[in-house]
């Protein structure tokens, strides 16, 4: 895999590998949420107006597993990153619900004309969660800590840009220099995330080499401190984290007083979805997100009382590939003919055709999804490429394309139509899902029927998600497979190691040393250019063209999008789930708890 | 259909075998007797309720051959359906439908019962609108053909090994013992997760199904082995086994003769307990992604949709299929027992009886 | 004593099989745990081998495996790579939590066992045998999965026990006889499940036992000398089937951790099944063989006591040196 110099896509794989057994994983993050509780409009979208809350009181949320590790340097999953997201800031951060950067630990920050120099003023008067100041030099320690090649930090290649380390320098007791060895394109996102550490508690074991042994659960409330909005209080091994109210927090609302509002901030581990629900519904947690579109409508059936928000399409997009990777040596026989098939554009585009998007929205999400014709969803309205063609179902289509392409049917014994290839061999091919992700095994089975009516037999294979893994990465063994992704931000260079052919993310035939096809060479050439770009106007142009070409030569079937659905308690105050994650606690400093029998304002 | 309290053991054993059989026949005979293929889906009607069969027409006439009405989508969300009042759909009965193959063989279009214009559905649809009576039906045959399967692997193996240990005693008595408790302790999760690993995916997925299957089956082999081990322990000692050693038989003859009749018993016992838990380890496999993959139905993902809080919760008609199978467990579990009682008390020396888990 | 130092050196080996196999099928299951990692773009190809070789990942087998066995003597089990910690230290508390509920569940099964097995052997072909076994086979129809979340949705429906969780929220600061009642009502829903799910199994094999007891002479003979029925039953029958459910017992033991794993998880009771779990399906290797290394001690603890109930019960056993 090359390295590319950016921040790298930020992209998970929505492993239906939470989903434990059969009960479905958690979804992505998202983008704007719009105001409304009760299926709000999505385009409506009002601005979040945030009220003035009431101190104290106790937040209750579930979390479907333990977090792993308090430590950001280290963590991996994303119940570790929502807990550590309330205990510690970033310098820039990202607005869930608008999207935009907004100050943080810099109250102010300049680009340079090239875009090769970042100057960023520090807030005044800062101090860790344990009362300690903060200065210049904390965030120089933990930039060299991130930097570090032999702390083996995952958030490292973050700061490769242009193949260069981010240098970074201090210009004074508060003001800092970052540059740059090429300009990048998403700007002082780039600090989003990056989490500013005490050097007074973890320089020694720095030195010592021992800061992956730092700040485990097994830590104590004295050995751990952040600039968040709470900090570690206690932790019960399999049942709960309980963080308390950070006295120091340096967030104010508008009108003076200092936030956080609540007191204590308790997850709850809770490793089954319906178990979450049921929680939820006695009343035991008091927020729930992630929730499926059947839970989501069972629960506002069952609470008429609770507040349950649509927030619209999230940035997880599903789609189908096919494995189009150069068949090797030990690629079997049969595996390479279908290979063939695949290779061919226009086979690609008569599944594409013949795939009922509408049916899975409706089915897999009750409605509460958007089909997809691009991996850019109706969550991310500002990169959504609105003239992206969005063609009807038509079995016609799809025949006439794959007629084309030399393919022909014959009829069966039982009278179903059988697809042949040019050498009329049957067109019969396996579908990857993982098995504990029960939307994808829906769509897998949906598609399934839609290309029966084409003639083609595919068979389901529900893998456990590590094994599906295994074929598409390492051992190639697969027909196609379906898939979800889910962004962790907006920005299209979240996505970059799914688009260029080089990635390692590039699911289809991924790290390819030079690009297989030409249509591979030109995105790569487009993500390079707007990468650089200085103007949204002319990367947003760049990045358009991209999904014009991912739509033409479809090497991913778009499918659909769910919606981001969440629930509160109706005496949550602030309560507004974003499309990004994390989509309920965003705003955890903002959320507070009414007193009984206040009403919300309206 | 229950045995007279009173009925001779033989007697109990033929009634329970003829209904065993009645069940066994639906099943068998599934193309038939249901409407529908399996996976035959109907979009519209997601998540149906249970057609309502109909003698009284609205205006109160009664009409000797019952109908149906079509269930019309209401606004707002899956399973919510209504009657649509103005049509009336007749059922008709021994009519040519959708190709199937009898037994797996004889092409054939012949339904039991059918509608015309609107489909029914006895117990409702599921997700994708497929109609879940034929799916339980249907289902039953890739189950039932799973539970003998792997039970059968189960108690050969338990057979073979537990006579030889019995049997020969001493140290390789020991050795295939100890070799039993390793298998009772094994961690077969991850052997099954390596087992998918090495299948090719060309092996069709219900052909991978019945492998897994088989893999199970044969790996189950330590508890009947166990129990097998008991009776022969006990009937190698008991007088008459003594005596006919004394008159000079074989050891084979022995085995052949006295001691294996012996287990017979035993392995019914387990036969009849082993056939549904594994029919039902399904379950599981599905968890693993090694279950009868989608569309096939089975028993299994029959039961495994109701796994989640919303299909228990509002959609109640997917708890019947469940409710039919009842009566298959209680036929197996029936059969066992009225075995035991005719072939009479079985002797198990001191060791492990049974499969608890 | 021969006989217990015999079972003991048994066990010892059986836990060194199992240990050794564990090890092997987990390095042939497909991916690890680093592969979740291999699939973020954020991290370098370089940072995966680095963390590789630094958690042992690239040493051949019987390396890693003699390592293990080195942390295993030191008490630390292996080194868990999602938690950073040593695996020891993950599983106590679980296992603890694990171990109330399990024990708790299992003696409760038990005693509701053995009576409604004695009555419906008693009663063989009446109307309460039939009962007790339809009633048992639509239990067995009923995945313990749909059990423990169908008694969930009616605690929730209901508001009489908690969703899940062992202790509420504040526990800490409530008295003794108060935190037992709390823990007891937190019980009470995952013990249901357990022993609604494993009851069908045990009434039959007790069933089975008695019946076989019941047939037989000697109890005619007290019988006609006039013993009555319930002392019959009671004092002479059940004991005279003890063999077979003592060792049945010591199984039921062993189950005790694989049989309560999905019910901790659907219940969110804090013991050794979500973390078994979750270490499963992100091949969190040492976790995983920790979890199954303590199920085989509990199997071997559960037939060395079953072993030794039966050393105390059968007189027959400590003179013949037997085999079980």
């Amino acid at each position: 895999m090359r390295r590319n110099g950016t921040k790298l896509a930020r992209v998970c794989l929505l492993a239906g590998a939470m989903g434990i057994f059969f009960w479905s994983a958690g979804r992505a993050p998202a983008t704007a949420p719009p105001g409304g509780h009760e299926d709000p409009g999505r385009e409506a979208a009002a601005p979040y107006q945030s009220e003035i809350g009431r101190r104290g009181g106790r937040l209750v949320a579930a979390l479907r597993s333990e977090p792993k590790t308090l430590n950001p340097l280290f963590a991996a999953d994303a119940p570790s990153r929502e807990v550590i997201g309330l205990m510690q800031a970033d310098l820039v951060h990202i607005n869930r619900a608008s999207q935009l950067t907004e100050p943080a630990l810099a109250s102010s920050w300049k680009v340079s004309p090239d875009g090769l120099q970042y100057t960023l003023e520090l807030r005044e008067g800062l101090r860790f969660s344990d009362g300690h100041p903060v200065d210049a030099d904390d965030i120089l320690f933990t930039f060299q800590v991130l930097l570090d090649e032999s702390v083996h930090s995952p958030q490292r290649d973050l700061l490769i840009v242009g193949g260069k380390p981010i240098a970074i320098e201090k210009r004074g007791p508060r003001t800092l220099v970052f540059r740059l060895a090429r300009p990048y394109g998403a700007e002082e996102r780039l600090f989003d995330g990056l989490n500013i550490l005490p050097r007074h508690l973890l320089e020694t074991p720095y030195r010592e080499g021992k800061l992956a042994q730092c700040w485990t659960l097994a830590v104590r409330a004295a050995e751990i401190a952040g600039l968040g909005p709470f900090r570690f209080k206690e932790f019960a091994a399999g049942e709960r984290l309980v963080l308390e109210r950070n006295p120091y927090y340096w967030k104010t609302d508008a009108a003076g007083n200092r936030l956080p509002y609540v007191d204590e901030v308790v997850f709850l581990f809770v490793p089954s979805a319906d178990a979450q629900v049921l929680r939820f519904r006695a009343g035991e947690t008091d927020m729930i997100t992630r929730l499926s579109a059947e839970n989501f409508s069972a629960l506002a059936r069952a609470l008429p009382d609770a507040v349950m928000a649509d927030a619209g399409p999230g940035l997880e997009y599903n789609f189908v590939f096919f494995n189009l990777n150069e068949p090797g040596e030990k690629t079997p026989a049969v595996q390479a003919r279908r290979q063939k098939w695949f290779r061919e554009v226009k086979f690609r585009q008569a599944v594409s055709a013949a795939v009922d998007r509408e049916a899975i929205v409706r089915l897999v999400y009750q409605g509460r999804g958007a089909a997809l014709w691009g991996l850019v969803t109706p969550g991310n309205p500002r990169w959504l490429d609105a003239t992206l063609p969005r063609p009807a179902r038509s079995l016609d289509r799809a025949r006439e394309l794959l007629r084309a392409a030399g393919f022909s049917w014959k009829t069966g014994s039982t009278g179903e139509s059988q697809l042949l290839d040019a050498d009329g061999t049957p067109v019969e091919f396996s579908l990857l899902t993982s098995a504990s992700s029960l939307e994808r095994t829906k769509m897998a089975t949906l598609i399934q029927d839609d290309l029966k009516q084409l003639g083609m037999r595919v068979q389901l294979a529900p893998l456990e998600f590590r094994s599906l893994l295994d074929r598409v990465f390492q051992t190639k063994e697969y027909d196609a497979c379906v898939l979800g992704l889910a962004s962790f931000d907006a920005d299209p260079n979240t996505d970059i190691n799914v688009l260029l052919s080089s990635g390692a993310q590039h699911l289809w035939n991924p790290g390819q040393a030079r690009p297989a096809t030409p249509w591979e060479a030109e995105i790569d050439r487009l993500m390079e250019q707007q990468l650089a770009a200085r103007s949204f106007q002319e990367r947003k142009r760049l990045y358009d063209r991209v999904q014009e070409i991912l739509a033409e030569y479809q090497p991913m079937i778009f499918l659909a999008s769910p919606h981001i659905l969440a629930g509160a308690k109706r005496s949550v105050g602030n309560f507004h789930p974003a499309v990004l994650e994390p989509y309920i606690l965003w705003n955890a400093d903002e959320l507070f708890l009414r007193a009984t029998g206040e009403k919300p304002a309206p | 259909m229950r045995p007279a309290p009173g009925g001779s053991p033989r007697h109990r054993v033929f009634v329970w075998l003829v209904a065993l059989a009645v069940l066994h026949a639906l099943v068998v005979f599934a193309g038939v007797i249901s409407p529908y293929a399996p996976e035959e889906q109907d979009r519209d009607h997601a998540y149906a309720p249970p057609t309502r069969i109909h003698w009284i027409d609205s205006r109160g006439g009664f009409h000797p051959r019952p109908f149906i009405r079509p269930w019309l989508p209401l606004e707002g969300g899956l399973g919510e359906f209504a009657e649509d009042p103005a049509q009336q759909i007749p059922l008709r009965f021994l009519v040519a439908g959708a190709p199937y193959r009898l037994l797996g063989v004889i092409p054939c279009r012949l339904h039991l019962f059918a509608t015309e214009g609107a489909r029914i559905s006895l117990l409702g649809t599921d997700g994708y609108g497929r109609d879940q009576f034929s799916r339980l039906l249907y289902g039953g045959q890739i189950s039932l053909l799973a539970g003998w399967l792997a039970a059968a692997l189960a108690l050969l193996g338990g057979t073979i090994i537990g006579t030889a240990a019995g049997f020969l005693g001493g140290w390789a008595d020991d050795a295939l013992m100890r070799v039993a408790e390793l298998f009772l302790a094994l961690p077969w999760l991850y052997l099954l997760f390596a087992l998918r690993a090495f299948l090719p995916l060309a092996v069709s997925p219900l052909q991978a199904f019945f492998l897994v299957v088989g893999v199970i089956g044969a790996v189950g082999w330590a508890r009947p082995a166990r129990l097998v081990r008991g009776v022969v322990l006990s009937a190698k000692e008991r007088d008459f086994v003594r005596a006919a050693r004394g008159f000079g038989a074989s050891e084979g003859y022995l085995l052949r003769r006295h001691v294996l009749p012996e287990t017979a018993s035993v392995l019914l016992t387990q036969a009849a307990i082993l056939v549904p838990q594994y029919i039902l380890a399904e379950v599981t496999l599905s968890f693993l992604g090694l279950g009868v993959p989608e569309p096939a139905p089975s028993w299994g993902n029959l039961l495994a949709s109701l796994q989640q809080y919303s299909v228990l919760a509002s959609y109640w008609w997917m708890c019947l299929p469940a409710v039919i199978m009842v009566p298959f467990f209680l036929g197996y579990l029936g059969l066992a027992s009225a075995l035991q009682a005719w072939t009479g008390p079985v002797k198990i020396a001191g060791g492990g009886s049974g499969s608890a888990e | 004593m021969r006989y217990l130092l015999r079972r003991a050196l048994h066990a010892l080996l059986l836990l060194f099989g199992v240990s050794l196999l564990a090890f092997m099928f987990a390095a042939m299951a497909p991916g690890n745990y680093l592969d979740e990692m291999r699939l973020n773009p954020q991290i370098a190809p370089e940072t995966i081998s680095a963390l590789r070789a630094q958690y042992g990942m690239d040493r051949p087998f019987p390396v890693r495996y003699l390592r293990w066995l080195g942390s295993v003597l030191r008490g630390e089990w292996g080194f868990s790579f999602a938690y950073n910690r040593p695996v020891a230290s993950l599983l106590v508390v679980r296992a603890r939590n694990t171990l109330l509920l399990a024990a708790t569940a299992t003696a409760l099964a038990w005693l509701l066992a053995l009576p409604l097995g004695v009555w419906s052997a008693e009663r063989a072909g009446h109307w309460p045998d039939r009962l007790v076994s339809a009633g048992s086979a639509a239990l067995l129809v009923i995945p313990e999965l749909v059990l423990a979340l169908g008694l969930l949705i009616l605690a929730v429906r209901s508001g009489w026990f908690p969703a899940g969780g062992l202790e509420s929220l504040g526990s800490g600061s409530l008295s003794a006889g108060r935190k037992i009642a709390d823990l007891a009502r937190h019980l009470t829903l995952p013990v249901a499940a357990l022993v609604l799910s494993s009851i069908p199994l045990l009434i039959r094999h007790v069933r089975a036992a008695v019946a076989e007891v019941l047939g037989s002479g000697f109890l005619w003979a007290a019988e006609a000398h006039g013993i009555s029925r319930r002392r019959l039953l009671w004092r002479h029958a059940l004991p005279a089937a003890a063999n077979p459910l003592i060792s049945l017992f010591g199984f039921s033991l062993g189950g005790l951790l694989s049989g309560s794993l999905i019910v901790e998880v659907v219940m969110s009771w804090p013991g050794l099944g979500p973390l078994l779990l979750e270490a499963i399906l992100t091949r969190d290797l040492y976790v995983v063989i920790g979890c199954v290394l303590l199920s085989t001690l509990f199997l071997v603890g559960g037939n060395l006591a079953a072993d030794l109930l039966l050393y105390w019960a059968d007189p027959r056993i400590r003179w013949e040196g037997p085999e079980p």
